[in-house]
């Protein structure tokens, strides 16, 4: 026999009361008057021959009341099968979730989930199935449930120690043989897409199985709130799926990163500005930052760090420009927390564009009174830009077709058709003409150039009359040319004065447009897009004679961005996090080869529009025919995010969560479960209960006969006594 | 009124059976009028006497004293001699006038009876009875009630009336709130200026260094000290079976006993106390007798006489027929029944 809860048995200590109020004389009740007290000590209470094992029966049948109470409580049933072994638990489908995102590089949190994993297989039971996934920001299958020849495996790595298909080793084995190759990533981490999968793999798992087997998602993860859980919200979790929630955690809890502020106004010169993250639960506040590059990231000698304060939880911005010694350091480092996974940001270093300017012009570089020497001094104040001019003399094309192809030709005087034809077709190789006739005579290149706008003949007195003056009055600022002037402080045109110009017209039609033009509704500046390159044309040149363009301050200013819109900016291409696609330029669509951080070439085909293989951070270099372009990955912000997330959060998402139980404990609750269904049906305690009133029945009657002999017996005294 | 063999035990055990047949003191207590009880027990007492073996011993012992060669035989009572075939003088009133003290204890351990009747009113009877007695004498009693302060006081007188009023004085007395031997004995000491018997009735239920202080400073003035101790058989022999809280009528204390565990402690210390008692009123010269509350009472006359008897006989020894001069003991006369 046995008893469902043995602990109501502590109340056979209760036996014990009747024993001792049977035993121990009582206060008396009675109270006698003496005349002194003062030949008398007080006696303490003690057995006496009388009240000793008095009424055994009477205490007997108590204690009989007491013990069958006591035992009616435990639930006694009878035990009819044989004891329940290992064998006999119900067997499992375990899938094992292994997160494999950057935050698990931290401390020793990798070394803790391999173990992990270990012991997990070593609980399984030999009826139990098994599956292993690794997630980061996508799902990975190494070992799944379908698997019925264990050793083929499904979207895992190829370079691996595996042994070859054939061979048939168990599912447990094939998972520890994963585990040797397996390594976290630079990935950041969707926890909600991983479960939403694997959730639904068991489910499924099952019914195409038919398997009665209980469904068990462990999931070991550091589980931070960067990791994403979205895609909870709308799943329905599968009810009969139990997630058991590994959690890992770093014995040292302070993180802190730092990203460069992008900013929006992008002027050159700018100062940078980063900022410092620092993660929920951060025992530390005090960080630093300086800018490093490759030689000088792993020096000892300490460069002029910057000091942040950044309470937990909170973040700070602080300039940081780059040391005038590291004008190309290209990434910035932080010192101070913990874990040095996300302490290096990577930033491109601006590089100086070597730009072929090709000037057709009759005036001299030194002519104050042309426009080479504005054209010369407004593109010689960029640090990032090395512009070469060229000449162009007469019609020898030859320099436009040179080898780099030069990026620009400016053209101000008269050209032959010739000329013209080879300008237009140097802008259809990709190339930008910017034409600005210094007269009417190398205005007449301008209808060669662009077939759909009319020279018209020169006005006299627009030509020399110096006291009428025209200024710009209509401007197109959303055209790259005049953006940076799209803000009510600089877009004031007016004091630009325009005292000759050529008069063109737009025929009907045109694809050409009109950037810019005179207040007087003539056109000042027109663009066209030729083949892949374009042409600019200038109504009125800015050499002193035709305008003040030259020496107003937005002149420099354009002449940027004419370079930019022909060379492309000296920006790099953007930046982008770890496993996120790169863009690449589309002028540039030809194969090209990606240089990663570690060393490895990625060849790209091509009509290759992307980069895809960002899989660790730092700068990436894309080799596209003659240029190369650079671009910066780094990991993503939420994988910063290391404070711990409440499981609970899960569970009000809907995940069904169980607790972690071993085989010992779960062959207890099942024995429990067992005997608790074999009580039920047994209830041996009603008939306990009504024993128990019997026995209180029985001992009512012998005290009441008792009590009455006992009085018979005290009368009898008392009548003999008188 | 019934006469009934009285066997009365002591502590120690021993019989004694008593010739005379006296009075049931459960029965005389019944007797509501504390003079008709007096007289009861005196009359009985007397008439008993009569059949006495002990010859001699008269009650008419203060008119008479026994004929010694030489004395004159004109004072020679021919009806006593009739009677009891010896020779006796008769004395002259005056020379037989006795002053007696009464101090009757009627604090709140007196007030304490296993019988029907209480020690208080034990006593009460007891000084009743002895006042009753000697007032036939023809002597002066005077009456002292107390308990932790005098209740009443009353000159030793022989007048009309004032056995009456002594009677009424005693039926009146309340019961007691605490006991306190010292103003009694300290107002007798004061008023008493002419030597006489001083009779204490009261149970001693007190530490004897307390009793040896006050005791002997009644004797310190010269009286002659008589004390009656009056106890409740149960005090005596503790008989008790069982167990109960045990209240101090005197303090007020309480105290759990087990009467089958403390009994032969209570004897011991209770004898103890006894004999310290008994040393202390032989050291002192007290007659000390102890009268149980269930013997009869004429006992009381007996010891008192018993005690005039030996102090008349010293007195006798000492001086011839005439006008005798106040008895005077000696500290190792008195006895202790």
């Amino acid at each position: 026999m046995s008893v469902l809860f043995p602990l109501y048995l502590a109340g056979l200590a209760a036996l014990t009361l009747p024993l001792i109020l049977h035993l121990v004389r009582r206060t008396p009740k009675g109270r006698k008057e003496f005349s002194s007290l003062m030949f008398l000590a007080p006696s303490p209470p003690r057995l006496t021959r009388r009240s000793r094992l008095d009424q055994i029966l009477l205490l007997l049948l108590r204690l009989a009341a007491l013990a069958l109470l006591a035992f009616a409580f435990a639930r006694p049933f009878l035990r009819q099968e044989a004891t329940l072994s290992l064998a006999n638990l119900p067997s499992r489908r375990v899938a094992i979730l292994l997160d494999t995102s950057a935050s698990m590089r931290r401390a020793d949190l990798w070394q803790q989930a391999i173990k992990q994993v270990e012991q997990e297989l070593s609980d399984l039971g030999p009826q139990d199935e098994v599956a292993f996934y690794t997630f980061s920001d996508r799902l990975q299958t190494l070992v799944g449930f379908a698997d019925t020849n264990p050793t083929r495996q499904r979207g895992s790595d190829s370079e691996s120690t595996l042994p070859p298909s054939g061979s048939s080793i168990p599912k447990t084995e094939l998972v520890r043989q994963h585990l040797k190759d397996l390594r976290p990533t630079w990935n950041a981490t969707d926890l909600g897409a991983a479960l939403v999968a694997v959730a639904g793999e068991l489910d499924a798992a099952g019914d195409a199985l038919q398997s009665a087997a209980e469904p068990q998602l462990i999931a070991i993860s550091d589980f931070q709130k960067g990791g994403r859980i979205e895609a909870l919200q709308a799943y329905e979790w599968p009810s009969k799926v139990r997630l058991i929630a590994r959690e890992i955690r770093p014995k040292q809890p302070t993180n802190a990163y730092a990203h460069l502020l992008t900013s929006e106004s992008d002027e050159k010169g700018a100062e940078l500005r980063v900022r410092v993250v620092n993660s929920e639960g951060s025992a530390g506040d005090q960080f630093f930052v300086h800018w490093a590059d490759e030689k000088t990231a792993n020096s000892r000698s300490q460069p002029a760090e910057t000091a942040v304060y950044v309470p937990p939880g909170q973040s700070r911005v602080v300039k940081l420009p780059r040391p005038a010694e590291r004008l190309l350091a290209d990434r910035v480092l932080l010192r101070g927390d913990d874990h040095e996974f996300d302490n290096t940001h990577y930033v491109v270093p601006p590089r100086k564009q070597q730009v072929q300017l090709v000037y057709a012009g009759s005036d001299a570089a030194d002519d104050a009174q042309g426009m080479q020497y504005y054209l010369q001094l407004a593109t010689g104040g960029d640090p990032l830009r090395q512009v070469e001019f060229k000449p162009l003399a007469g019609d020898d094309a030859a320099v436009l077709r040179a080898t780099p192809p030069p990026q620009l030709a400016v053209v101000t005087r008269a050209v032959s058709p010739a000329l013209a034809a080879e300008l237009k077709s140097f802008a259809e190789r990709g190339g930008m003409v910017v034409l600005a006739p210094q007269d009417q005579a190398a205005a007449a290149a301008v209808p060669l150039l662009l077939d759909d706008v009319e020279l018209l003949p020169a006005k006299a007195e627009t030509e020399n009359n110096q006291d009428k003056f025209l200024l710009l009055g209509e401007i197109d600022f959303s055209h790259p040319l005049f953006a940076p002037f799209a803000g009510p402080r600089y877009g004031d045109f007016t004091g630009i004065h325009f005292w000759r110009q050529r008069s063109l017209k737009l025929k009907e039609g045109a694809s050409s447009h009109a950037v810019a033009r005179f207040d007087d509704g003539q056109l000042a500046i027109v663009e066209r897009t030729i083949g892949t390159g374009r042409a600019l044309v200038f109504a009125s040149g800015w050499n002193p004679d035709d305008s003040q363009l030259a020496l107003s301050n937005k002149f420099v200013v354009l002449v940027s961005g004419i370079l930019d819109r022909a060379c492309g900016t000296t920006e790099q291409l953007a930046g982008a996090a770890v496993g996120q696609s790169v863009p690449l330029p589309a002028a540039r669509r030809m194969a090209a080869i990606v240089n990663k951080p570690d060393g490895h070439d990625v060849k790209l085909p091509a009509d290759a529009a992307s980069f895809s293989e960002t899989d660790q951070p730092g700068i990436y270099r894309a080799n596209l025919a003659a240029e190369e372009a650079r671009f910066a990955v780094n990991l993503a912000a939420s994988e910063s995010n290391t404070a711990p997330l409440e499981i609970d959060q899960l569970q009000q998402l809907g995940v069904r969560l169980s607790a972690s139980l071993t085989r010992a404990q779960r062959l207890s609750e099942m024995r429990q479960k067992r005997d608790t269904e074999l009580e039920s049906q047994q209830k041996l305690w009603r008939w306990i209960i009504v024993g128990t009133l019997g026995v209180l029945v029985f001992e009512t009657f012998w005290a009441g006969r008792a009590a009455r002999q006992i009085q018979a017996a005290a009368t009898a005294a008392q009548e003999s006594a008188s | 009124m019934s006469r009934s063999k009285l066997s009365t035990m002591t502590a120690s055990g021993s019989a004694r059976q008593v010739r005379a047949s006296f009075v049931d003191p459960a029965a005389l207590m019944r007797i509501k009028n504390l003079q008709l009880r007096a007289k009861v027990v005196v009359e009985g007492f007397l008439s008993g006497l009569h059949r006495s073996p002990y010859h001699g011993f008269s009650v008419e012992f203060t008119e008479y004293r026994e004929y010694s060669p030489g004395d004159d035989l004109r004072y020679l009572d021919w009806k006593l001699f009739a009677r009891s075939d010896r020779y006796y003088l008769k004395r002259f009133e005056d020379e037989t006038n006795l002053r007696c003290y009464l101090l009757v204890d009627l604090s709140k351990s007196m007030g304490f009876g296993s019988l029907d009747y209480n020690k208080a009113e034990y006593a009460k009877t007891a000084a009743a009875t002895i006042a009753y007695f000697l007032s036939l004498q023809r002597d002066a009693v005077g009456l002292v009630t107390f308990d932790a302060a005098i209740k009443d006081y009353l000159p030793a007188r022989f007048r009309p009336g004032h056995l009456h009023r002594l009677m009424l004085c005693l039926e009146q007395a309340p019961a007691g709130t605490g006991t306190d031997l010292a103003a009694p004995l300290e107002q007798i000491a004061k008023t008493a200026r002419k030597r006489g018997l001083v009779v204490l009735l009261s149970d001693l239920l007190a530490p004897i260094g307390e009793l040896e202080t006050k005791l002997g400073y009644l004797r310190s003035r010269g009286h002659e000290v008589v004390v009656i101790r009056t106890l409740d058989p149960v005090e005596i022999d503790f008989p008790f079976d069982e167990a109960a809280m045990f209240h101090d009528l005197e303090s007020g204390r309480e105290l759990y006993v087990d009467p089958q565990l403390v009994r032969e402690r209570y004897r011991q210390r209770f004898g103890e106390h006894r004999s310290a008692l008994a040393t202390v009123c032989s050291k002192l010269g007290i007659d000390l007798y102890e009268l149980a509350t269930n013997q009869p009472l004429e006992l009381a006359l007996f010891d008192l006489i018993n005690a005039r008897m030996r102090r008349g006989r010293q007195i006798a020894r000492r001086q011839g027929p005439g006008r005798p001069s106040p008895a005077r003991r000696t500290a190792a006369a008195g006895g202790a029944r």
